[in-house]
């Protein structure tokens, strides 16, 4: 597809500037260029533009966008500012934008914003889905990293694994990855990001799949703030379907933060013969504190063996609450997967380890959407 | 008990991963000690899901929080009763549980929690720590306090193995004296595909110690609350454990002392150096 882009500038620098990138790509055509709305308004169905970039950095940016999206329907708006604000972006997608692009920017990231917002916009209804277990050792990141590769398969959606586990995240060895940047840096740089860039600090896995990997040393930790994670974390949901949190145990102000951040929270251990059962049910007390509590906490088990419908119910009736999924011991598939950087999912597609991360993922998809979670 | 001047020994159980037996190797390690007849006190600072008294099957009376509190309500008072005790046959150790309502957890600060140490460590000969698997400022407090740090670790798959390394490059930058930290491996799951010639080669170093799989027995003594160093067990890993215990109190271990005895016959000779002090502060008690 061509780009016919109609450029709306406020300011007659930057006007200049972007025109530039837009006139030199090869792919783009700059159809227009305005200085005020008004005139954008009035003047620019002359040349049809199919993407609008919309300076958003004037008073009543809102009501303009309304103006646009009514002006331009066949269309695809994407605003431009100089700084990424949540609830901003909130109205301004509302009003009709696909996308939002921090200015001054390149061609690269221009052509990225295109190609992701004028096919398929921005999330919105996006879950974020924390991950949190009592004491480590819970099967969480096996579960994570599957069940990211099967809900993105399930729904051809986009899903994003923050590894938030930031002491010894295992997200990269798992898929075995190289990351260029970690959190560490997406934590450092999330307040002068948007959604579009936060992805560019994303390792791909897949085509659909992409990891936020932990830190390289312990002792990094300190470089990232709680404020700083759930501002990535408000970031991913703009940038993913599903967003995947892998938190430390325990509870701690990360975990507590993702968890609050999340529209859902799944509590998660391994049996493995000692007091799990008991650490789930003291974890369930805690979380007992919110109001929707049973509506936003779920649990999953995993190395159950048997791993049958009556020892799901066995397990439901000794912790007094629902257990959404019993994973299988998949240890030596999950073993030689992790060792040769594969998805244990695609060992055995028919075995029950798959079947029991597709139910999750299928549950997780077809969900209602009751969560309180953060909605900007 | 008269406080002497003299610290004990401070024994800090630590890992990068949970589940990797911490909490049995502790337990078992006070149970040794306190065979042998030493003072003895575990402490369980995994605060939030500490499991000490779950593996001894011990009531919960007061916490680690309730013990605080008096230490720091009445300086002077004997925490000795604020204590729990662990007794089988005629071996007994005390235990600082971890707080039973989860709220509490947060209540006691790191800075009382190593006062807590420093009394303890004038009061018995071993204090234990049972800690979490994290470089949390409590962790870090406690291998700064602990007279020897056990890293355990244990070969399942890779991730584990990088984080082994990584806790391991990270206790090296504290730059503790190289007799500090002794690296041993639980081999918990024998059925990993990974040479533990491969580990330590990548750790840089070798392990001090290696525990054999015996997951069973593990698992059992898990199930009745009696540690494998009481159970009169002659299973493999009861033994190793002693093997390792005597290691760290610079002992030989004999194989063919009289286990039994050595638990029903509280008076035993064989220790008796330091068996006569716990003993009589004992009594004096």
């Amino acid at each position: 597809m061509q780009y016919k882009i109609m450029l709306v500038e406020h300011d007659r620098l930057m006007l200049e500037q972007l025109s530039k990138v837009i006139e030199t790509a090869p792919d783009m055509e700059l159809a227009a260029r305005f200085q005020s709305s008004g005139d954008a308004l009035g003047q620019g169905k002359v040349f049809n533009p199919n993407i609008i970039l919309f300076d958003t950095d004037v008073e009543g940016a809102t009501e303009k966008l309304r103006e646009f999206t009514g002006a331009f329907p066949h269309a695809a708006i994407i605003c431009t500012g100089e700084k990424w604000l949540a609830d901003k972006t909130s109205h301004y997608i509302q009003a009709g934008a696909s996308g939002y692009l921090i200015k001054p920017f390149t061609y690269n990231s221009l052509r990225e914003a295109l190609m992701t917002y004028a096919q398929s916009g921005m999330q919105l209804d996006s879950k974020v889905i924390t991950f949190f277990s009592p004491k480590g050792k819970s099967g969480k990141t096996t579960v994570i990293s599957n069940l990211a590769i099967a809900l993105s398969r399930m729904t051809g959606e986009r899903v994003g694994i923050i590894d938030a586990d930031l002491q010894f995240g295992d997200m990269a060895v798992f898929f075995n990855l190289e990351p260029q940047s970690t959190i560490v840096e997406a934590a450092r740089d999330a307040r002068f990001l948007s959604p579009l860039d936060l992805r560019s600090y994303f390792t791909k896995v897949t085509d659909k799949v992409s990891v936020l990997c932990g830190t390289k040393k312990p002792s990094l930790i300190d470089r990232v703030s709680i404020s700083n994670l759930e501002a990535v974390i408000k970031m991913a949901k703009a940038a993913f379907k599903y967003v995947l949190v892998d938190v430390p145990p325990g509870f701690n102000p990360t975990s507590i933060a993702a968890a609050e951040m999340s529209d859902y929270t799944y509590v998660m251990a391994m049996l493995n013969g000692g007091y799990e059962i008991k650490h789930v049910q003291r974890s369930l007390d805690v979380f007992e504190a919110w109001d929707d509590f049973e509506d936003r906490v779920r649990v999953v088990f995993t190395r159950v063996v048997p791993c049958n419908k009556e020892a799901q119910e066995k397990i439901s009736d000794a912790i007094d609450y629902d257990v959404d999924v019993l994973v299988p011991n998949a240890y030596m598939m999950v073993s030689k997967a992790a060792d040769n950087g594969q998805m244990a999912l695609d060992l055995e597609p028919e075995g029950q380890f798959a079947g029991s991360i597709n139910s999750l993922a299928d549950i997780i998809i077809h969900q209602n959407d009751t969560g309180r979670g953060a909605k900007w | 008990m008269p406080e002497e001047n003299i610290s004990g020994v401070v024994l800090t159980f630590f890992s990068t991963a949970s589940s990797v037996g911490k909490t049995l190797i502790s337990v078992n390690m006070a149970s040794e000690l306190a065979r042998q007849g030493y003072r003895v006190c575990l402490a369980d600072y995994d605060l939030q899901f500490g499991d000490v008294c779950n593996y001894l099957k011990l009531p919960f009376e007061r916490s680690i929080k309730d013990i605080i509190d008096v230490m720091k309500r009445n300086p002077d008072a004997s925490l000795k009763d604020q204590l729990t005790t662990y007794r089988y046959g005629t071996v007994s150790f005390d235990v600082v549980p971890s707080p039973e309502p989860m709220e509490d957890a947060y209540n006691v600060t790191v800075e009382d929690c190593k006062k807590l140490i420093e009394r303890l460590r004038l009061m018995y000969d071993y204090v234990i720590v049972d800690t979490t698997s994290m470089f949390s400022v409590l962790n870090l407090a406690m291998l700064d306090l602990s007279t020897i740090v056990t890293f355990l670790g244990v070969v399942d798959f890779i991730p584990t193995i990088k984080n082994m390394k990584m806790g391991n490059d990270t206790v090296k930058t504290l730059n503790y004296d190289t007799n500090k930290i002794r690296l041993v491996l639980n081999r918990s799951d024998a059925k990993t595909r990974i040479s533990m010639d491969d580990v330590e080669r990548l750790l840089g170093q070798g392990f001090y110690h290696v525990l054999p799989n015996d997951f069973q027995s593990a698992s059992e003594s898990i199930v009745t609350g009696v540690p494998l160093a009481l159970s009169g067990s002659d299973n493999v890993l009861a033994k190793e454990i002693r093997v390792l215990i005597s290691r760290y109190t610079n002992r030989v271990y004999k194989e063919n002392a009289d286990f039994k005895q050595t638990i029903y016959q509280s008076a035993n000779t064989e220790y008796s150096g330091k068996r006569q002090n716990g003993w009589l502060s004992k009594l004096f008690h």
